[in-house]
This record gives structure tokens, C-alpha cells and sequence, in this order.
């Protein structure tokens, strides 16, 4: 209780206020040793013997004002809210720095109490104790209150009071501090339960991660690791707590047998330390997908019985990219090493399918005389149910826009189906007649932008493509379109050959060929030469051929590389017999315009030049006859 | 008891050798301040003597300083051995207040 009474300020000496204070002093003491000190201004307060209160001096007032001022400050930096209660517990102030943070201001906490605002953490219970302590008037100390904000924000708050009595010693209510503890409470609780705090980490990791002891023994997993069993089932992902990594690695078999011994052995070398970190690459099967993981196992020492750590990065994406990437060079040696579009096709097809995991595929080329899709080639892989598919396939034809072959032709897109409701693009009612698989890929085959035909894919894991999938697939079908193109070309003109060399047959007796000195390189059909016996030589040197004067103007006719037509050569024979022929060439030139020769044909001339010598006899006769 | 004290108080059982004091005082004021600490050297100089000192707020009790004759703050009063003394002030004229207490310097 502060029964000191400041007196008004004495104001400036010598004026009326500051000698009536000097006067009111003087009167209460009277004592000479008093009335010195005063004086002296060593004196802080005085004793009013009629009302028995303390009346402060003036500098002695000041004193104290600055430090209830200070005290208020420092009493402002240990809490963050002040509050007073009435007589029935309401809110009648509160201020402090935390007024607009903690929530309870804006809720509206003025006549309501304390038990009438959100907080969580206090049951009946409590609420009927701290009411019991306000009864009793005592202090409370510390009460700790959470209240969950509108955000769902959690926040600590700390609460102490007093009573506060009248002068008459009755009751009036409550005063006293809020801090909020928030921070403080949180980390206590992650001090009391660090392992529980580590989990939540672990848990909060995306990379499926497993801890395992000495022996290979699952100690722990997260939360990534327990889903990946549900969405990529297979060796090493469905392994819980408890299990022994190791052993299902050991166990694996299949396709995952290879890997599984490769990676058990990896595992072993960092259980034993004899390698910190172990990785490997390894494809993981489900029913409608291949996936690609990147296993990590990273050795760990201390005291507890933690040696390793296995985590899984999902590297499907950059494996996809690598096996197209793959699967481009690989059409394109196949292309290169193809000599028919047969081979080709085949080669091309397979490498698809193998590479994405299909079950077959078909090559459907456009008829243009027919104006059909008809169908080609197909390789699948070696199962009765494909083998009956693809054999149902041949003889098949689609109109353009009619199936899913007719539409890709229509619009030169992709289409595709996925398995069930997955299906993307592509209805399962224009697929059904085409297929009996669940999903479908089909791409165009092109030629500068021009559709000449169209590959059908089929299988079970035929997945949505990707940016990268349709850029390769698009690319494959653009290499595949110029070979086949290249290819047509090729039959087109062997045929063409093939029709002329008959033809050439037909109207000569043989050809040949001479290198570029005229000597004889090849000779095919009834020449009138042994064949073996002329090669290397020419026309003129052939045996028996008759020297004359044609030869001379034959030669010159060769040096200037000119053509020549119906060059008659007689051969005489040792009997006395003469045989005539007529040669006719041309001259030829390489890629580079070099003259490497002359190539024509032979003709057996010999019955007609004995008719005409006959003729010219018989005329000759006849000449004689009627001269005479 | 609701006061400020050194030692033990002036209750206590005392021996023919204790000077018994009482200081009077306003708490934060700039004399009261002095005459405690004033007081306190000159209780460490004089250490022989068994000093026993009650400190008391007239802000708190006021009715106690005007029982016991005080008007004024600072005061201090030696209440044993007799003779009583009083010394009004911030205790800065150390050679009046030995004197007073029957100290000598």
C-alpha cells in the first residue's frame, strides 16, 4: 500500500507556490535538525503527523516516478501481454506487445473470462481447479493455456496472476502477465522425443529410404518406401520392417536375378565397410509399366545398430530417353544394314518392341492403285496368342480414317490406347477390330511429310508418351518412310533393268564390255569368240578377225569416245568359211564423268551378208546375161 | 515483519556490545539512497562494532516512523546503548554520525 502523497510541484524559488510549499513544510516540522536538512535539501520525505501519510519532496518524487518508469520498462521485456481481471474474473484491460499475435485481442476477450476464450488444452476439470484458486484468492503461477488460432496455428501461452484488494481490503479482481511460449514449447518437445522428430524427417523425405542393421535387417523405413511397394511392386521394394534386405535380394529370380545377386554383393561390401557407398541401376517389372531405379547404399558407423542406409532415386525418365535414344541409332543401323524392305521392316519393328516392351507390331503400307492401308509386315514375340493375332492380321486393309491405322493415316498424328480407362487418345471402339490387345501405339510412316504407310503396336504396357517418345517415334517413322522410299526406287529400276536387259537379249546376240584401253572385259551370250580366249583383248587383236580399212576409221571413232553403230568385222575361218558380225557401243563414264570404257552388243550378221553377196551375184549375173 | 533489515532486528536478543540503529527511509529517494549507503561504510569501517540496523520504508509504514517520533526521511535513530541520538539526513557528514552513535573516529 503507497500511502505517499507527492506534493504539487514547489515551482520556481521565490514564487507564491514555491513559498506556500516552503510553509506547508515548515509547519509539520519543527525540529532544527530537521528544518536544516530540509533546507540542505537533504531530505527525501516527510511524515504528516495529522493525516499520517508520507509527503514526498519534490526531488525525492521524481526519483521515484523514474523509477516506477523504469521498472515498467523492464517489467515490458519479461512478458507479452498484461491483463486485469474484475471481481468475477472478465477482462476489463489488456495491453502488451503480443496484443495483435496471440489471437485472443482480436477474438474479443474485454467481460469475457478466461475459460470463455479457445483454449484447447484445459478440460473441466482444470477449468474447476484454477476457478478453486481464484476463490481462494491465491496467485497463480505459470498456468499454461494452447490455443489454436483461426489458421490452425498452435500457440503456448503462459499465464500468471495476483488479486488485487482496495484500501478496505475487498476484492477486486485479478492482475497479471501473459508470455507466450510457444517456441519454447516446441522445442522442448522436440527435445524430449528426438527419435520421433527424426521420423517425421525421414518420413518428410521424397527418396524411399531403408535402414538396415548388420545383418541386412530392415530397421526402418519412411513413408516414400512403404508406397513404393504399392506402386512399383518387385524385388526390394516390398521389403517392411523386420525382413531381411539381403535375403530377398538373394532370392530374387527372373529378370531381377541378375540384378539381385549384384546387388546383394554391393550391400554385403558396405555392411562389412569395405566400400562407403554402393550404387546400381536396376529396371523394376509391374504389370502395366517398366520402371528404372537408382538403388544407393550408403555405409554408416556410430554405436547404434545402424549400418546402412538404402535409398531409391526413380531414373525412369532418363532411362526412358537413353533407351530411345538407343532405339534411334539402332533403326538406323538396321536401315543401313537392310538390303530389302522386308528386312528393314522387320528389323525396324522388333527393335520397337523390344525396346519398349511390346508385344508386336505391323507395318501397314499405303496401296495407292487400291486406296487402302494394306497390311505388310509384323513381328511379335514368340507367344500363341500373338502368333494368331499377326496371322489374323494378314490380308487385312483399312480405308483411310476407318480404325485406328485409317485415322493415323488421315491426320499423319500418332494415336494411341492406353490400357482400360487410361486411354488417352484413341477410342477402344475404333481399336477393338483392329486388336486384341489391351493398348495400341500406332505412328505414321512418312516421306517429307507425306503418309506412305503406317506402324501398328500392341501390347500390355503401352504407356502415355512423352514429349521425348512421340520426337523419337516421329523421327523413326521419317527414317523409316525415306527407306522404304529409297528402297521402291531401287525395285522400280532393278525391275526396269531387269525388263531392258531382256529386251537387249532379244535384239542382239551378245554384249560386252571394254575397260578403258578397249580390251575386252566381259562377253555374255553367242559371240562368235571364245570367251576365255578374247578377255583382254580388243576387237581388232580378237584371232581370225580380217584386217582392213574399216578398223582404222573404227579406232578413231573409239579415241574420240563416240558412239558406234553397226560395225561390221568378218571372221575367217580355217576351212575358208567367213562369218560376219555387226558390233554397235557406247561409251562409259563414272560417277565422276571418267571415261572407263565402251559397253554394246553383237549381232551374227552372217546369213544376211551371204544373202546380200548372193543378191549382188546373182545381180551380177544377170548384168552379164543381158550385157550379152 | 514487513521491512528492510540488516542483520538481525532490533527483536532479536541482543548483547551489552550491540548498537542497535533504525534507519528510516523513502525507498528510491536520492538521500535515502546515500544515507544506506553512507551507513554501510561506516558499519564496514567500524566493524568491531556488533551493529544491528533496521531499515524501514515510510512509504509502506508510515505509521511506524511517526511512533517512533520520525517526521522526516532520512533519519537515522540509535535506539541502544542510551542515550538515544537522532541523525536527520543523507548521513554524509560521517564525523556527526559517529558521533552521534558514540563512535569514536
Amino acid at each position: 500500500m503507497d500511502r505517499a502523497i507527492p506534493l504539487t510541484s514547489p515551482g520556481p524559488p521565490g514564487t507564491d507556490v514555491e513559498r506556500s510549499f516552503k510553509k506547508a513544510i515548515l509547519r509539520v516540522v519543527k525540529g532544527g535538525p530537521a528544518r536544516l536538512a530540509i533546507e540542505a535539501g537533504e531530505i527525501d520525505a516527510i511524515i504528516d503527523p495529522g493525516s499520517g501519510n508520507a509527503i514526498l519532496l519534490p526531488a525525492a518524487q521524481r526519483a521515484l516516478i523514474e523509477r516506477k518508469a523504469g521498472f515498467r520498462s523492464l517489467v515490458g521485456l519479461a512478458f507479452d501481454w498484461y491483463w486485469e481481471l474484475d471481481e468475477r474474473y472478465r477482462f476489463i484491460s489488456h495491453q502488451g506487445a503480443s496484443d495483435d499475435a496471440d489471437g485472443f485481442a482480436e477474438e474479443g476477450m474485454i467481460g469475457k473470462t478466461l475459460w470463455d476464450l479457445s483454449i484447447d488444452n484445459m478440460s473441466d476439470a482444470d477449468w474447476r481447479t484454477h476457478r478453486q484458486q481464484l476463490e481462494w484468492r491465491a496467485i497463480f503461477r505459470d498456468l499454461e493455456i494452447r490455443r489454436v488460432g483461426r489458421t490452425g496455428e498452435v500457440r503456448y501461452l503462459s499465464t500468471s496472476g495476483e488479486p488485487i484488494f482496495d484500501d478496505r481490503n475487498q476484492f477486486k479482481g485479478y492482475r497479471g502477465i501473459t508470455r507466450d511460449i510457444t517456441e519454447r514449447r516446441q522445442a522442448e518437445a522436440l527435445m524430449r522425443d528426438p527419435p520421433r522428430f527424426d521420423r517425421a524427417i525421414v518420413d518428410a523425405l521424397e527418396a524411399p529410404i531403408a535402414v538396415l542393421d548388420e545383418t541386412g535387417a530392415v530397421l526402418t523405413t519412411n513413408q516414400a518406401w512403404r508406397t513404393l511397394v504399392t506402386t512399383h511392386p518387385g524385388a526390394g521394394t516390398g521389403v517392411a520392417v523386420g525382413s531381411n534386405y539381403l535375403v530377398v535380394w538373394d532370392g530374387a529370380c527372373g529378370d531381377e536375378r541378375v540384378d539381385g545377386k549384384s546387388i546383394a554383393a554391393g550391400i554385403r561390401q558396405v555392411l562389412a565397410a569395405e566400400r562407403a557407398v554402393f550404387r546400381y541401376e536396376c529396371a523394376c517389372n509391374s504389370p502395366s509399366e517398366r520402371s528404372w531405379f537408382a538403388l544407393s547404399v550408403t555405409g554408416m558407423s556410430g554405436n547404434d545398430p545402424a549400418r546402412a542406409v538404402v535409398s531409391y532415386e526413380d531414373i525412369t525418365e532418363r532411362k526412358r530417353g537413353e533407351l530411345l535414344l538407343g532405339l534411334e541409332l539402332t533403326v538406323a543401323r538396321c536401315l543401313a544394314d537392310a538390303d530389302t524392305a522386308t528386312v528393314a521392316l522387320l528389323s525396324v519393328i522388333r527393335a520397337i518392341c523390344e525396346t519398349q516392351g511390346w508385344d508386336c507390331g505391323r507395318y501397314f503400307c499405303m496401296d495407292q492403285s487400291a486406296g487402302v492401308l494394306r497390311f505388310v509386315e509384323s513381328w511379335g514375340i514368340s507367344s500363341a496368342v500373338i502368333e494368331q493375332f499377326l496371322a489374323k492380321s494378314r490380308g487385312m486393309v483399312f480405308r483411310p480414317g476407318a480404325g485406328l491405322a485409317g485415322r493415323v493415316y488421315q491426320s499423319a498424328q500418332p494415336l494411341w490406347r492406353l490400357d482400360g480407362p487410361r486411354g488417352a487418345r484413341g477410342s477402344s471402339m475404333a481399336l477393338a477390330p483392329e486388336t486384341s490387345k489391351s493398348g495400341a501405339y500406332v505412328f505414321p510412316v512418312t516421306v517429307d511429310d507425306k503418309v506412305i504407310g503406317v506402324l501398328d503396336f500392341c501390347g500390355s504396357k503401352v504407356r502415355e508418351p512423352d514429349d521425348h517418345m512421340l520426337h523419337a517415334l516421329r523421327s523413326i517413322g521419317s527414317q523409316l518412310g525415306r527407306f522404304l522410299l529409297r528402297q521402291q526406287a531401287v525395285n522400280t529400276l532393278r525391275v526396269n533393268e531387269m525388263r531392258f536387259r531382256v529386251l537387249t537379249n532379244l535384239a542382239s546376240d551378245w554384249h560386252w564390255e571394254q575397260d578403258g584401253n578397249f580390251r575386252l572385259t566381259q562377253v555374255v551370250g553367242c559371240s562368235p569368240f571364245g570367251t576365255p580366249d578374247v578377255l583382254g583383248l580388243t576387237h581388232w587383236d580378237v584371232p581370225l578377225v580380217v584386217a582392213d580399212a574399216g578398223w582404222a576409221e573404227h579406232k578413231s571413232q573409239l579415241a574420240a569416245r563416240w558412239s558406234f553403230c553397226d560395225f561390221e568385222l568378218t571372221i575367217a575361218h580355217a576351212e575358208g568359211k567367213r562369218a560376219h558380225y555387226s558390233i554397235s557401243g557406247e561409251p562409259v563414264y563414272d560417277e565422276a564423268g571418267v571415261f572407263t570404257g565402251y559397253c554394246g552388243i553383237g549381232i551374227d550378221i552372217t546369213l544376211r551378208k551371204r544373202a546380200e553377196i548372193e543378191l549382188r551375184e546373182s545381180e551380177a549375173r544377170l548384168r552379164a546375161r543381158l550385157a550379152r | 515483519m514487513a521491512c528492510k533489515q540488516k542483520g538481525r532486528t532490533a527483536s532479536d536478543s541482543r548483547t551489552a556490545k550491540d548498537m542497535v540503529m533504525v534507519l528510516y527511509i523513502t525507498e528510491s529517494g536520492p538521500n535515502s539512497v546515500r544515507a544506506v549507503a553512507n551507513l554501510e561504510a561506516i558499519c564496514k569501517e567500524h566493524s568491531q562494532h556488533n551493529f544491528r540496523l533496521e531499515i524501514i520504508d515510510v512509504l509502506q509504514y508510515p505509521l511506524r516512523a511517526l511512533a517512533d517520533g520520525v517526521v522526516v526521511t532520512p533519519s537515522l535513530a540509535k535506539l541502544f546503548p542510551l542515550p538515544a541520538a537522532t541523525v536527520v539526513g543523507s548521513l554524509s557528514d560521517k564525523s556527526g554520525v559517529l558521533r552521534a552513535l558514540g563512535i569514536a573516529e
